[in-house]
């Protein structure tokens, strides 16, 4: 009791400082849970990215596919900010044009991966025993197969379409989209709140979407996250290829390709796409790896 | 006599381990009347939880139970049940609490979220009526400020809470049984008291049956009307609560009596100490299980596992009961 009195008078003579000591503290705990510009400044670039893409058709920009005779191969210039390529098309235009293949296919593909395998997984992780095996011997055998002839393959049956390719993307992130799921619901399939749901009469489904998934989304989430920029850089090499949406169609592998041809005397043609989706595919990084960062931060001080 | 709510005949529940056969329920029987408590009292081991499982049929994959067993809840016999109709009844009809209400709640949905989840499954409620529905409950289990409550997560609760919330959730859809296996054994010493009391009070109000499943027997003492003593699978000695402490029998039982420390005990005083331990239930003794830890085993408690004998009201597994020459 004598310590508390103290104590208490002390606080009381030096109460400023005491004061000024826990806000120095409450101040720099709010800092470090902020995001800071490492997040801020690549979220403004895939917000105007974004924005630029998904209303392109308002911009007033040239088609992407006219070709301006006066203008062919020309630095930029006034009406093409960005200069023309090699057949005398608005660069800007086939950069905004081609980032919505781009942003569909990065965002399209880890979603239908991590789908997929978030349902296989949950199967094998929750029933164990002979879907286990099943699911586990697909998987490897999947994996057994290269990802590049599989895209390959796709895009020689299915040629061009942006769903296939997609798809073909999103087949290649179930492997580990399904181990993932599959180790998080062992963890929470055997824990007691889900003998309790069974105790008050919950079928498996109900035990799988309301006990177990809500707690397995996050390291899905964080998946996805770093999936994104994956399936991006994967679909600007199948486009440098040839290999993603057909040519009339602008992507930003296939301009970078169509650039490489005038490398020496037009480089602008090719760099202009190579910055954009260089800084695209870093900022989903860095945006990612901050709200991962944030993720794991909750979950552990929620448990 | 009021009306029997269960009756459990000859429960066996073994599981299959890489060892043998663990014979973890060896025999049980007993019926609970609707408004009555039995107390089930034992040794970590001594099949307790197993048999709360096999009542409510939520055994693991490994488990056999012979076809001779019956749980009759309500007058249906609940072996002959598929999972669906099973589903039906767990919630409505039986109800089970948990000993850790650390684990038993999911640790990522609200506390409101749980139990709506319950009352809209089982009753089905729409979402508005099931939350005031659930303050209600928060409010009859005693959790201060129920309204602020029902929002927040299970970490944000202390354990004698958690523990209310669980009772929340079992009795939500008015079971007409509610098992509790050691609802305090993980909580505060100074809380347990007020969770066995709030069981008693929901129990008395809702004209449940509960089965009190503990190992401390200074919780079966003021709150059950029966209790059951269980070693090695197998109730050893039943009987009306005084009875059992009073008219003991079973050399076990009054060994687990004896073994409670007594305030009037001089102090340093050594603890009677129960010597040895629970027999293996993969190879367990072929004559009383516990003969080999029995101060009065004679060699024939080793040619037979004794049966229930006794009356109605006060039954015991022995061959050598203490006290024959008092009831003689």
């Amino acid at each position: 009791m004598a310590d508390v009195t103290s104590s208490q008078q002390r606080s009381d003579t030096t109460g400023k400082p005491e004061i000024d000591r826990n806000a120095l503290a409450i101040a720099l705990h709010k800092k470090s849970r902020r995001f800071g510009a490492y997040f801020w400044i690549p979220m403004v670039w895939l917000i105007i990215v974004a924005i630029a893409c998904i209303f392109a058709p308002f911009w007033g920009l040239p088609p992407a596919d006219e070709i301006d005779w006066s203008y062919i191969q020309s630095p930029p210039v006034e009406g093409h900010p960005l200069g023309t390529d090699n057949l005398g098309r608005d660069l800007l235009s086939r950069i905004i044009w081609g980032g919505r293949v781009s942003l569909t296919v990065g965002f399209a593909a880890p979603f239908i991966g991590v789908g997929l395998g978030m349902i296989l997984g949950m199967i094998a992780g929750y029933y164990r025993g002979w879907a286990d095996e099943v699911i586990g011997i697909l998987i490897d055998a999947w994996l057994a197969i290269p990802g590049l002839v599989i895209l390959l393959l796709f895009s020689v049956v299915f040629g061009g379409s942006i769903f296939m390719v997609c798809v073909s993307l999103g087949l290649l992130f179930i492997p580990t989209a399904a181990r993932i799921t599959r180790a998080a619901t062992l963890n929470y399939a055997g824990r007691e709140f889900v003998l309790a749901a069974k105790a008050m009469g919950a079928s498996d489904f109900r035990i799988l979407r309301k006990e177990v998934f809500p707690n397995i989304i996050w390291p899905l989430v964080a998946f996805i996250l770093i999936d994104i920029p994956i399936a991006i850089v994967i679909e600007g090499s199948l486009s440098f290829l040839g290999l993603s949406v057909k040519a009339p169609t602008p992507s930003w592998g296939g301009i970078i390709a169509e650039g490489r041809e005038v490398l020496s005397t037009m480089p602008h043609i090719a760099m202009y796409p190579t910055i954009v989706m260089f800084l695209t595919v870093l900022s989903f990084n860095l945006v990612g790896d901050a709200i991962r960062r944030r993720l794991a931060d909750v979950r552990e001080g929620a448990i | 006599m009021g009306e029997i709510i269960l009756d459990v005949r000859d429960q066996k529940t073994a599981f299959f381990t890489a060892r043998g056969m663990a014979q973890a329920v060896d025999g049980v029987s007993f019926t609970l009347e609707r408004g009555k408590t039995l107390g089930v009292v034992g040794e970590s081991g001594s099949g307790k939880s197993v048999l709360s499982r096999s009542i409510m049929r939520l055994l693991p994959g490994n488990a056999v139970v012979p076809g001779e067993s019956k749980v009759i809840l309500n007058g249906r016999d609940l072996t002959r049940m598929s999972e669906k109709e099973l589903r039906r009844l767990r919630g409505p009809e039986m109800a089970i609490i948990f000993q850790d209400p650390m684990t038993s709640l999911n640790p990522v949905l609200t506390i409101g979220k749980q139990i709506m989840e319950v009352l809209t499954f089982h009753m089905g409620m729409k979402k508005r009526d099931a939350r005031a529905k659930a303050v209600d409950l928060l409010k009859a289990v005693g959790l201060p400020q129920p309204d602020v409550r029902v929002d927040q997560y299970p970490h944000q609760l202390s354990g004698g809470m958690r523990q209310r919330v669980a009772i929340a959730i079992a009795i939500a859809c008015e079971p007409d049984l509610l098992i509790a296996d050691e609802p305090t054994t993980a909580l505060d010493v100074t809380v347990q008291a007020e969770i066995l009391d709030l069981l008693q009070r929901m129990v008395r109000e809702r004209n449940m049956a509960m089965i009190l499943i503990t190992h401390d027997m200074g919780v079966v003492a003021g709150r059950c009307d029966e209790v059951a003593v269980m070693y090695a699978g197998r109730i050893v000695e039943k009987a009306p609560v005084r009875d059992l402490f009073h008219k003991t029998r079973m050399p076990y039982t009054a060994a687990l009596l004896s073994s409670i420390p007594k305030v009037t005990d001089p102090p340093h005083r050594k603890l009677d100490a129960i010597e040895g331990r629970p027999p293996d239930i993969i190879n367990p003794p072929p004559g009383c299980p516990f003969a080999p830890r029995c101060k009065y085993a004679e060699p024939a408690c080793d040619a037979g596992k004794p049966a229930l004998e006794g009356g109605a009201r006060h039954q015991w597994a022995c061959i050598k009961p203490l006290g024959e020459e008092v009831a003689a």
